[in-house]
């Protein structure tokens, strides 16, 4: 005979040595309210009461980071007229859409070599994660160095692989080609985690039916795309989001790769970057504040666009 | 076999794509100025030199990096008890709206980071916490307590709870059992959702280059990126500060990856 843990509590319950009534209440509600009463603090006083406050600030003037008057939408307005910020919302949003197909793909090939078992698999994974460890700083000097014109071994390999026109090329005077190298080091910095993720995905996904499809003769790309992929759509779903958060979040490699800051001439500004320097360069948080309400609005709203669309087709 | 010859040589591929920054890092911190500067690389130092690191010994660098140790260390602890108290309760209690407080909490991690990096510049401000440890501290918080404690929970998860609940029967009280029951079953949890809040901290850059402007008290992060937006062209010992930088969040990395792995996709499955 199996008890459920349910069962067995109730089972256990006359047993037990009966404390005092009062423990027991403490137990029952006090104990957890205590537990938690940490985490709550955190959670309300370091993230809540921010973004209500970030909300409020948009609505406010604020030059030199001090609060000012009420003044409506007008930071909303003006940062729509503003053509550096709709520039950076769409560069942003392009950057997005390139860096969270490249990783997902990348993502699911190297989860799909690694689902393949061999002595070598677990430290091969455990190597695959790694570059989501090494600081973003980091990387990012690092991936400047390999983009380097003259030094750097990315020319070095074009140029050997027979593309001459790599020859001193300079990736970081343009925008676009400073964007490419960025998205590289971004996505390198991105994929371990997702692709680590997707292992767990799809080994969850063997089992009775992708034999049953075996048996049948089904071939490989059949099994993936008819069975595996579509029994993980939930998880898919959420490392879709995930991976769009964090190319919107991108900074780190931005702050460092790109000189001036976002530059040349603002070619490589994103709506991170260019809320952080609104705020603490140029001084004006409210509409620093409303870039960053901006951003959380498309967030949200692109997330629940994902979740809507993995529902609808279930 | 031709099979087996295509998979190890995608995986060696994958390995190569991998490590070859950490790699490239280093090696070009050991080669002399002249190894580095060439048209062809030289993928091998092939005179090492240490005097970088020797270099970096003299400057501000072990002040950074106390600096570092001490923000990302108080965070870490910080972090782990908070997960440790909270994910207690969320795995074994029947909390009201514990649904929705799950849901928080992973979402958490999603927020932009530019959200809370003014208001919280005001309070810091305000409070006189400005380019205070425990001001950085508190805002590096904001971005651990969420996954690390969700982890923690599905590591209590794991553990069955009839064990606590016959520690119990036998007489213990709830917390006799946890300690002599749970606790030394759910401590390499502990360890990786706190080595998690270790890596947060010490890579973290928005937060500690908006509130750490005196440089004494200056983290890694972002003397690194100031010294390397200043002096270009020292590829070599900006190089050394980045392998220095890198080394304590690898060997972390490095002891607790299995629990870490499993606690930070049981947050993307199950979440």
């Amino acid at each position: 005979m199996t008890l459920t843990a349910q069962e067995n509590r109730r089972a256990g319950a006359p047993q037990r040595a009966r404390p005092p009534r009062r423990s027991l209440r403490l137990d029952r509600f006090g104990l957890p309210s205590l537990l938690l009463a940490p985490l709550l603090a955190v959670v309300v006083g370091v993230v809540g009461y921010p973004i209500v406050r970030t909300i409020w600030l948009s609505f406010h003037e604020g030059e030199y980071l001090i609060s000012g008057p009420f003044n409506g939408l007008d930071n909303y307005t003006a940062l729509f007229a503003d053509p550096y910020f709709v520039a950076a919302l769409i560069r942003t949003t392009l950057f997005a859409v390139v860096c969270v197909c490249c990783t997902l793909l990348i993502s699911l090939a190297v989860a799909l070599v690694l689902d393949v078992g061999s002595w070598l698999t677990r430290i091969v994974t455990v190597i695959v994660l790694l570059p989501w460890a090494m600081p973003r700083v980091a990387s990012g000097i690092v991936w400047k160095w390999i983009f380097n014109d003259q030094y750097g071994i990315a020319n070095w390999l074009l140029v050997s692989l027979g593309f001459d026109q790599f020859q001193g090329y300079a990736w970081f005077n343009s925008g676009f080609s400073s964007l490419v190298a960025i998205t590289i080091a971004v996505v390198w910095h991105s994929v371990p985690f997702i692709a680590i993720s997707m292992l767990a995905g799809l080994r969850a996904t063997r089992g009775e039916v992708l034999e049953a499809a075996r048996v049948d003769g089904a071939n490989f790309m059949q099994l993936l795309l008819r069975i595996r992929l579509p029994m993980m759509k939930p998880l898919l779903t959420i490392l879709g989001v995930m991976s769009t958060i964090f190319a919107y979040q991108s900074f780190d490699h931005f702050l460092v790769m790109t000189t001036p800051p976002g530059g040349p001439s603002h070619s490589t500004e994103v709506l991170s970057l260019l809320t952080w320097l609104q705020a603490f360069t140029v001084l004006d948080q409210g509409a620093a504040a409303a870039m960053a309400v901006v951003t959380f609005v498309l967030l949200a709203g692109i997330t629940a666009v994902y979740v809507r669309l993995s529902k609808e087709d279930k | 076999m031709t099979k087996r010859v295509l998979l190890y040589a995608a995986m060696l591929g994958i390995v190569v794509v991998s490590l070859f920054p950490f790699f490239w890092m280093v090696v070009t911190s050991l080669k002399p100025d002249a190894d580095i500067f060439t048209k062809t690389p030289e993928f091998l130092p092939t005179s090492p030199i240490f005097d970088r690191y020797l270099h970096l010994f003299d400057g501000p660098v072990p002040r950074q990096f106390l600096n570092s140790v001490l923000v990302a260390g108080a965070t870490t602890l910080i972090t782990g008890v908070i997960a440790l108290l909270a994910g207690y309760a969320l795995a074994r209690y029947k909390i009201p709206l514990r649904r929705y407080l799950l849901i928080v909490i992973l979402s958490i991690q999603m927020l932009p980071q530019t959200v809370l990096v003014i208001p919280l510049f005001v309070v810091l401000r305000n409070t006189d916490l400005l380019g205070t440890y425990q001001g950085l501290i508190l805002s590096h918080l904001a971005l651990t307590v969420g996954l690390a404690t969700y982890m923690l929970r599905s590591f209590y998860l794991d553990i069955p709870v009839e064990l606590e609940e016959s520690a119990m029967v036998d007489g213990a009280s709830r917390l006799k059992a946890v300690r002599l029951v749970v606790f030394p079953l759910v401590w390499p949890g502990l360890a990786a959702s706190s080595i998690y809040g270790f890596i947060t901290s010490w890579n973290e850059l928005m937060f500690s280059a908006t509130y750490m402007q005196q440089s004494e008290r200056e983290t890694l992060p972002v003397a690194l990126q100031q010294y390397f937006s200043s002096y270009y062209s020292d590829w070599g010992g900006v190089m050394a500060a980045s392998v220095i930088f890198t080394i304590p969040v690898v060997v972390f990395f490095l002891l607790v990856q299995k629990r870490l792995m499993q606690g930070m996709v049981a947050g993307a499955v199950k979440g």
